[in-house]
């Protein structure tokens, strides 16, 4: 009885292994998984009956049911013969909706990857086709990271490679307007990290357009724009993720400050775009020379946005004032995430986010990685959490923190019950900075992650936090043991992704 | 952990093997229905399995949460501690070369801070002095202006020269110190990227052997869970068999148990069964020995209630047979009683009264006996006479056929034999001429004028006769023709049929007629008075029928009768009156004349009435001999007939009507009878027709044959000689014939050249034999 009871080993789980495994690992298994995904549409070989032991009974029966090796393989059947007809001539007259689900499955089984995507972008909705067209273009893929659809994913990819190569004034439009309705329900993200310019690039000084508006800039430079999203994103219904880098790849020996322009006229239409764009959720605008005014001008437009819930503007030259906006979309938004890592952020912009963050409710992580607020932003963001309830991840790594705010996080952390994770690397917040620390760990149950390295801190205090940590970790996994994985989520998310 | 529970579950799994292993039908048994029963089995045990496994399942989830403290609880708190340390490990490992980039770049950037401080300082001072200087060398030149003197002035540009060379050369320098700096910035750079990339690099290393460890101690860890797990299944699944066992034992031992008190409960049961049993078995047989003397004693009863019953019975019987006889003597008592009274009452009135009844029922039913009988009767003769009728009506159609044939074949015969005299007619004239010699005369005999049967003429319709007997005596001159005085004898015989009978008149009218023609030689001087005679009375008599009953002629006729002659006139006349009165035949006509005769002779002779009455007396007579008594009658007739003209004027013109009604009242009656006398008339007699084909046979007499016969002798030996004489003549042609071809050869001969080669020709030698028989 019991060994019933342990052999079931489903092999559904097994296949969805090999996405979430890293890239190294999926590679070999997409590779092995290959001949494994054709197997079931060759039928096996013939292979000609031995003599059985009841071969005396069986030599009457000319059909057993029970024989695995039978086939019937020999004769092509007049279906198979059919479905490698309509595989043949697919292209010209696609039947699929009106066969039999088995005969469907064959004749995706058998379909070429190559099809144009007029045929096949509406009318295939099955996972292993799509699946193969993607393995088919792309040697690594993730699937996970596109929702899990390898339908959205080969749309999402095949359109981002459009857009990376799409150079203004001599591609034509046209290339990526005419995917737009065959990929519009299946796009959710798009995630492009670089942006061509136009090719013919006349050598302007780059300081003058700098403290003008858009239209000036319009006038003097048309050229030096890049792809305007506003026509593909309005087209798109179901854009959550918008991750755009406004760059070029692999310029080599031809590098050029010009290259790397995020020019008012782009910034402008950027705007007007995710305005528009009522879905989205995500906004990602990362190493794109984003100044005070650019950073400004984004995050008007996204003043009240119905949906957005995380902005990323890390890497950019965002100083105190696009903070300041930042602060005010805090408090006219729903925004959950908020990055603004190596920025220019100092002590004022810090003061006006831990303003806001005071009262706000909905922001669950900030990251002011690499900025330089000091201990005065720090004690001002410091004060804002002993009031918010709400924030549970903080980064303030590399800030020029040090003693004063230490204090204060100390008493914060005996007071706040929503924090989980907190990162001090990379500040000076020196010995007693560190046993002040550790004495507002000493009554904190809720805690996670409390990142201390190069800070300064002693050894012993460091090591005490850390034990005061794995206490908390262990009374958050019987939470969750008993609340059914309520925080883990969140867990999962805090942390920032090593990979990045 | 319920033993109970799984002990029964284990139990009915057990059960259910057993007996699905038993009763299984083999999948690859040869039946089909067997097949098919198996496949449903498997498909019912793979869901039973199915459920169960949901069950076990849950019954595990169930026993882990409850064992706490079991090896695999601790192994897996163990490994996953473990784990969660070398994740935390791993990360802090992976990260801690992002936290050294980033506190690296934050030095960086303070040391940049500074250092662009600095440079900002030094660029500010260097302004300054610079500017100081500019001031210095700007103020100096308005000092220069003033001045005239050129030396001076040239040195005081040179010395402005000098300053501003200072002055750029400072600047130059600070340039050139940028310009390094930025040098070595690049440096920097290029060393940074590199230093990026090596950190890169070792964040891939690190990844990638923090992946692989973790993937390493995962599965070590695994593999450990799965061990403590294996481990900790084994002991649970020893200890479960051994409860198991125990458990089994423990039943055992109670079902033996039960078993033997069982076995003893069921022995004392059977005793005790058996022990009711015998018990019953007496009472039951005691019962049955009571019940059946009962049922005898009862039997007995029955039986002589029987005979009670019987023996009332049959004494009932007997009264009631007693008390009937009695009521019948009663009922005759009573009716002998009432009758004497009845008797005495009514003076035996009653009683002639049902003798009278008696008979009338009789007479009834007699009678209507009889009429059936009659009735049955009258419907078969009628059915005899009408069969007779057509019997009859056959008959006619037979004689009529037979008639006709007959004189088709007399015809055809006498036609042959006439064929045959004729030759045998022209032989002998051809013999009597030719060869006799002597005049031949043809035989005349009656016979051969003859045609048709011996028979009698066809009647003459009345009307015909009417016409001759007028022309006859209106040119008054008696003609002994044939027709004339055989109408005569006709008319004069048929008075006699008429009161004979008609067989009998006609077939003496045959004999009378062959007779008569037998006697041809004086036919004229025989029949010639009474014919004449009755001629006249009967024209006078129709002169007279004539004149009186005119009324019976039509008054147009008469009108178109005028004109005519007068035996003309008289002939129409009376054909119409004869017409008017149904007088169609000879007989009519002769029957008619012949009751005016008898009529005047009744009224006016009373002696004639005598003589009426003595014909009927002598018509008996006649019978038997034809010939004889006709002459007889003849003769006595006409007497009769002479006296009749002479008294026809005693008839009286007003008695014509009345005879002539007479006449018709009794024609209607002869009418009457007349078919069946008119059959008889086709009897013929053939007495004479021997005679007649025996006559034709006969008609060259045996004298002739005989002459015939001599002759015929004489001349085949006539004939003989003849032929001979002709064979001699042909004899003789020849002879001749011959003679004169040989004279001819004999002469070719002699003629020939040969003759005159030869010594000797035959010439001479032939000479010398013609010359000798010249010679």
């Amino acid at each position: 009885m019991q060994e019933s009871l342990a052999t079931p080993a489903p092999s559904a789980p097994s296949r969805s292994f090999i996405s979430i495994q890293d890239p190294s690992s999926t590679t070999d298994q997409v590779l092995s998984s290959g001949p494994q995904l054709s197997k079931p549409s060759v039928p096996p070989p013939v292979k000609s009956r031995g003599p059985n032991s009841g071969a005396g009974a069986h030599r009457l029966r000319r059909i057993i049911a029970e024989d695995a090796e039978w086939s019937l393989a020999i004769v092509p059947l007049l279906t198979e013969l059919c479905i490698q007809n309509i595989v043949k001539n697919f292209p010209n007259n696609p039947i699929l909706t009106q066969l039999l689900p088995e005969h469907q499955q064959k004749v995706l089984n058998d379909l070429s990857p190559d099809l144009p995507l007029a045929v096949t972008a509406n009318l295939i909705h099955d996972e292993s086709y799509w699946r193969r067209c993607c393995m088919h273009r792309w040697p690594v893929c993730h699937v996970d990271s596109h929702g899990g659809s390898w339908k959205c994913m080969f749309f999402e990819r095949h359109l981002e490679n459009l857009l990376k190569h799409f150079i203004p004034g001599t591609t034509d439009p046209a290339v990526i307007l005419d995917l737009l309705p065959l990929c519009r329900n299946y796009v959710h993200r798009l995630r492009v990290d670089q942006f061509l310019p136009p090719v013919h690039l006349p050598p302007t000084p780059r300081s003058e357009d700098q403290s003008d508006s858009g239209s000036e800039g319009e006038t003097e430079e048309p050229t030096r724009d890049h792809y305007q999203l506003n026509d593909l994103v309005a087209g798109l219904s179901q854009l959550e993720e918008l991750d755009l880098v406004y760059r070029v790849k692999d310029c080599g020996m031809n590098f050029e400050w010009n290259l790397f322009l995020f020019t008012y006229r782009d910034c402008h239409s950027l705007a007007a775009t995710i305005k528009a764009c009522h879905t989205l959720k995500i906004f990602r605008l990362t190493r794109s020379k984003v100044d005070d005014d650019k950073a400004r001008i984004l995050i008007r437009s996204l003043l009240d946005h119905p949906a957005l819930e995380e902005l990323d503007l890390s890497h950019n030259l965002i100083g105190d004032r696009g903070v300041r906006a930042a602060a005010k979309l805090l408090s006219h938004s729903r925004l959950r995430v908020l990055n603004l890592a190596n920025n220019q952020v100092r002590a004022p912009g810090a003061q006006s986010l831990a303003h806001a963050l005071a009262h706000n409710t909905s922001l669950l992580s900030l990251n002011l990685r690499l900025n330089c607020i000091e201990d005065e932003g720090g004690q001002a963001l410091a004060h804002a959490l002993q009031t918010n309830k709400c924030l549970t991840t903080l980064h303030l790594g590399g800030n020029e923190l040090s003693e004063p705010t230490a204090t204060l996080l100390s008493l914060v952390l005996s007071v706040n019950t929503t924090l989980t994770s907190i990162n001090l690397s990379c500040n000076h917040i020196g010995l007693d900075g560190g046993k002040q620390l550790l004495e507002g760990m000493s009554d904190n149950r809720t805690l996670l992650e409390f990142d201390l390295r190069l800070s300064e801190v002693a050894q012993e205090s460091e090591y005490l936090i850390g034990q005061a940590l794995c206490a908390n970790r262990e009374t958050a996994r019987q939470r969750g043991l008993n609340a059914s994985h309520f925080m883990s989520p969140l867990t999962a998310q805090g942390p920032e992704n090593p990979s990045r | 952990m319920n033993p109970p529970g799984s002990l029964g579950d284990l139990e009915e799994l057990e059960g259910e093997h057993l007996s699905a292993s038993i009763l299984r039908p083999s999948v690859h048994s040869d039946n089909p229905q067997e097949r098919i029963q198996a496949r449903r089995l498997r498909i019912a045990a793979r869901l039973e399995a199915r459920r169960r496994e949901a069950l076990g399942d849950y019954l595990d989830g169930k026993k882990e949460s409850e064992e706490d403290q079991s090896k695999s609880y601790k192994q897996k708190e163990e490994s996953r501690l473990k784990l969660a340390k070398l994740l935390l490990c791993g990360t802090e490992l992976v990260t801690n070369i992002q936290v050294a980039a980033d506190i690296r770049e934050t030095r960086r950037r303070v040391e940049e801070e500074e250092i662009k401080r600095q440079r900002l300082e030094k660029l500010e001072n260097e302004v300054k002095t610079s500017q100081d200087k500019f001031d210095e060398i700007s103020a100096k030149w308005e000092e220069g202006k003033q001045k005239i003197i050129p030396q001076e002035l040239w040195e005081m540009l040179n010395t402005q020269q000098v300053h501003c060379a200072g002055l750029i050369e400072d600047k130059n320098k600070l340039i050139n110190e940028l310009q390094q700096e930025l040098k070595t910035k690049d440096d920097q750079y290029v060393k940074d990227l590199k230093k990026q990339s090596d950190n890169i690099c070792l964040l891939l290393d690190r990844m990638e052997e923090q992946v692989k460890n973790v993937m390493k101690t995962f599965r070590q860890e695994l593999h450990h869970i799965e061990k403590a797990f294996e481990v900790e299944r084994q002991e649970l699944l020893t200890s479960n068999k051994k409860k198991w066992e125990r458990a089994l034992q423990a039943h055992n031992t109670k079902e033996l148990e039960y078993l033997m008190n069982r076995i003893k409960k069921v022995e004392d049961y059977e005793k005790q069964l058996n022990k009711q049993r015998i018990w019953d078995c007496e009472e039951y047989s005691l019962i049955k020995i009571k019940l059946e003397q009962d049922v005898q004693v009862l039997e007995q009863q029955l039986q002589q209630m029987k005979a009670t019953y019987l023996l009332n019975q049959e004494k009932l019987e007997y009264n009631y047979q007693v008390l009937k006889k009695r009521d019948e003597e009663s009922t005759v008592i009573k009716s002998q009683q009432k009758r004497k009274i009845n008797r005495h009452t009514g003076n035996y009135q009653t009683s002639l009264h049902d003798i009278l009844n008696n008979l009338r029922s009789k007479y009834a039913k007699q009678v209507k006996q009889f009429q059936e009988e009659n009735q049955s009767l009258t419907s078969d003769y009628k059915h005899l006479v009408m069969q007779f009728k057509e019997v009859q009506k056959a008959m006619r159609h037979f004689a009529l056929a037979d008639d006709e044939k007959f004189q088709e074949i007399w015809l055809m015969n006498e036609e042959e034999v006439k064929d045959l005299i004729k030759r045998g007619f022209d032989v002998d004239r051809i013999i009597h001429t030719h060869h006799l010699g002597l005049p031949w005369t043809a035989p005349d005999f009656w016979f051969l004028k003859n045609v048709g049967p011996l028979s009698q003429q066809q009647q003459k319709s009345a009307s015909q006769i009417l016409e001759e007997l007028l022309m006859q005596t209106g040119n008054g001159i008696l003609k002994p023709e044939p027709a004339c005085w055989s109408f005569g004898l006709f008319a004069l015989l048929i008075v006699l049929g008429l009161l004979r009978g008609r067989a009998q008149c006609i077939g003496l009218c045959f004999i009378e007629e062959e007779g008569a023609e037998e006697t041809a030689s004086d036919p004229a001087s025989y029949l010639d008075l009474p014919k004449q005679i009755s001629a006249k009375t009967t024209r006078k008599i129709l002169m007279l029928l004539c004149d009186e009953s005119g009324f019976l002629i039509e008054s147009k006729l008469l009108s178109l009768l005028l004109p005519l002659e007068k035996s003309e006139c008289y002939l129409l006349r009376l054909d119409a009156i004869f017409s008017a009165l149904g007088i169609e035949s000879e007989d009519d006509l002769y029957k008619l004349v012949n009751f005016f005769l008898k009529y005047r002779a009744h009224h006016h002779s009373p002696s004639s009435q005598e003589r009426m009455s003595l014909t009927p007396a002598l018509e008996p007579a006649e019978q038997p001999d034809f010939e004889g008594r006709e002459e007889e009658s003849l003769v006595e007739r006409e007497p009769e007939e002479k006296e009749a003209p002479a008294s026809p004027r005693l008839i009286h013109p007003n008695a014509v009507l009345k005879i002539l009604e007479a006449f018709v009242m009794g024609l209607k009656k002869p009418r009457d009878s007349r078919p069946p006398v008119k059959l008889r008339k086709e009897v013929r007699d053939n007495s004479k027709d021997s005679e007649y084909w025996q006559a034709l046979a006969t008609v060259i007499p045996p004298a002739t044959q005989n002459l015939w016969d001599a002759l015929y002798t004489a001349l085949e030996k006539y004939h003989l000689i003849l032929t001979q004489r002709a064979k001699l003549l042909v004899e003789n042609n020849a002879l001749e014939q011959q003679n004169t071809e040989l004279q001819l050869l004999l002469k070719q001969y002699l003629a020939s050249k040969i003759n005159s080669e030869l010594q000797v020709p035959p010439t001479e030698v032939l000479r010398i034999p013609v010359k000798s028989k010249q010679t």
